[in-house]
């Protein structure tokens, strides 16, 4: 059976070693299992483990490797998916008790991306419920618990991908599909030391997947490095005729190899000087050496400044009042009551309140927000800044009253549907991960991969991993 | 952690989804007439730390929390209706800020209709498990 060292590799490494066949997909996922039945509890890191569709897959995988059949890069690779994706036949809760017996007959097109590379799905993610779509308050709203960092058990993971962080950063599985509304793979990507990336809306296909606010709604990998990002990306973007929010087939599709980069354009970055209010001491030192190294790593390095206005109430809006849409049942129904957090069981009658008319205008905002980013394009490849002005917190804070601070980059980041990639940076004085954040152009993913590969390619934080026994 | 500012939204602005704006068009005058009258004053029941509405802002706010209550009264607890009064008060800035932002006429909303093409047509997702809502067939 393969050794330790394993559950950190990079997707990079395994699928070398799966296609040369030296290591065994079935051995590699029973591997993970294992650890997974071990350690994910003390993590609240899965919603479910699926060793049946595990094996099964693993051992069709070895099969057709044997065989000569190798299908590429996540040939053969265990990951989780976010227990808001539709696999058939099993639960699938979106973390929350009204949806605990939830069962779908069909599988969600990023599901079906993925096996029809070979992947293996080992589990499901734990996750805040709903996404985070009726408000929460606490690290507890989820029909799952609370989910533990791996880092510092006392400390959240972020949300709501919360068990996809906890997963790659624990090494349950070699990465994990999380989505983003707002903030859901960059934060817990940050807080978890993991690569994350937040795809252009409308790259990945969301047929199957719980919908939170369809204007904003996105889908995107966590794992060890930005290469892996890219591989598992571009097997799960493309064109979807069953989701009329993805973008066209030639703008959709991504493709990836290495050699790639030896073609890529000397990217001139961004240094955003007004992303964040203040950074907490402890994230602030490992970022300002982060732009020092980035200094180094690019030749065009200047200082540049979002543009100022009211993005994030538009973007506020936006979610509440398509959430209102999306939840509209739950909400009539009064089984919103059902949710775990307090204020998951009563903002949604408040978010059903808002007008048309506030809505559209947040939408004509949005309008303008987007040229103005356009505009600062002409200037920047790609913008950089921290991931999160602060690491991990406490398990037991409250979100609503003593994590609140401006975030205009996610607010423009995610009404734009701007490309975005968190990557690990540094440690706190606590031991607990620091991320970089880099933005880019719509469409324009492979400038975030770039950025964050080149970094990577200078620095070893994306190989650090919390001890765990 | 980072310091807390009051006049800030956030992201967790986003989870917090307090928000709302729009007295509750669809209520029926009989829903208003029976929705339950508030304790006091929305000024003398918020938190010291709340932050200032202008009158027409409270007015709002106000009417808004009315028409919830109004809707779904029952089923809240005097805490829940609490909760909800300040939710609503702390969004009312956003929505000041959002709504005075200068668009013109002409700027179009970033929302679009793709027109559903017949070599496009897919049926429905099979079989969703929880009972879609009844949707009211007039408008």
């Amino acid at each position: 059976m393969p050794g330790e060292e394993i559950f950190y590799l990079p997707v990079t490494e395994l699928a070398k070693r799966i296609e040369s066949k030296t290591l065994s997909p079935v051995e590699l996922t029973q591997t993970y299992l294992d650890r997974s039945q071990k350690l994910g509890p003390r993590f609240n890191a899965f919603a479910r483990l699926t060793p049946e569709i595990a094996l099964a897959q693993a051992k069709a995988a070895e099969k057709e490797i044997r065989r000569g059949h190798y299908r590429g890069p996540l040939h053969g690779i265990p990951y989780a998916a976010k227990d808001l994706l539709a696999v058939k036949g099993i639960p699938t809760t979106w973390g929350a008790k009204p949806y605990a017996n939830q069962v779908f007959d069909y599988d969600a097109t990023v599901i079906e991306h993925l096996n029809s590379v070979g992947a293996v799905m080992i589990g499901k993610a734990s996750m805040i419920e709903l996404a985070g779509g009726m408000g929460y308050r606490f690290a507890s709203a989820s029909l799952q618990g609370e989910t533990r960092n791996p880092w510092d058990t006392t400390c959240w993971t972020c949300g709501s991908s919360s068990g996809s962080g906890a997963i790659v950063a624990a090494g349950l599985a070699a990465f994990a599909i999380g989505t983003e509304t707002w903030g859901s793979i960059m934060c817990p990507s940050a807080f978890c030391g993991v690569s994350g990336l937040r795809p252009t809306y409308g790259r990945v296909s969301r047929y199957g997947a719980m919908a939170l606010a369809p204007s904003m709604d996105k889908i995107g990998p966590m794992a060890r490095s930005a290469e892996d990002c890219a591989r598992i990306f571009a097997a799960i973007a493309g064109h979807d005729p069953k989701d009329r929010g993805t973008l066209p087939i030639d703008r959709a599709a991504f493709t990836y190899s290495p050699s790639m980069e030896l073609q890529a354009r000397p990217l001139k970055i961004g240094w955003l000087t007004n992303a964040w209010k203040s950074l907490e001491p402890g994230v602030a030192k490992p970022v300002a050496a982060a732009l020092k190294a980035i200094k180094k790593q690019f030749s065009s390095v200047k200082d540049a400044k979002l543009p100022m206005g009211p993005w994030e109430d538009a973007g506020n809006i936006i979610v509440a009042v398509e959430s209102a849409a999306s939840f509209r049942s739950l909400i009539r129904s009064g089984r919103v009551s059902e949710l775990t957090d307090p204020l998951g069981q009563i903002a949604g009658y408040v978010s059903e309140e808002y007008s048309a008319a506030d809505y559209l205008q947040a939408l004509k905002v949005r309008e303008i927000i987007q040229k103005k980013m356009d505009a600062l394009f002409e200037t920047f490849d790609v913008l950089a800044t921290a991931a999160q002005p602060v690491a991990a917190t406490p398990l037991t804070l409250n979100l609503e009253t003593d994590l609140a601070f401006p975030d205009p980059l996610g607010g423009i980041g995610n009404i734009c549907g701007l490309p975005a990639m968190s990557v690990p940076c540094g440690l706190t004085e606590k031991n607990l991960p620091v991320g970089l954040q880099f933005v880019a152009r719509a469409g324009d993913d492979f400038a975030v991969i770039q950025a964050a590969r080149t970094f990577q390619q200078h620095t070893e934080w994306h190989k650090r991993h919390p001890k765990i026994h | 952690m980072g310091k807390k500012n009051e006049s800030a939204i956030s992201r967790r602005e986003f989870a917090r989804r307090a928000a709302f704006v729009s007295v509750a068009a669809s209520l029926t005058p009989g829903q208003l007439l029976n929705a339950e009258p508030l304790a006091s004053p929305l000024e003398a029941q918020q938190p010291p730390n709340a932050p200032k509405l202008s009158p027409e802002g409270q007015v709002e706010v106000e009417s808004r929390a009315q028409a919830i209550l109004a809707r779904y009264g029952s089923r809240l607890s005097d805490a829940q209706k609490a909760d909800i009064r300040r939710l609503a008060t702390e969004a009312q800035p956003p929505l000041d800020r959002l709504r005075a932002y200068t668009t013109d006429n002409g700027d179009g909303p970033a929302l679009y209709l793709k027109p559903l093409l017949e070599r496009e047509k897919k049926p429905s997702p099979k079989a969703a498990p929880s009972k879609p809502a009844t949707t009211p067939k007039s408008s």
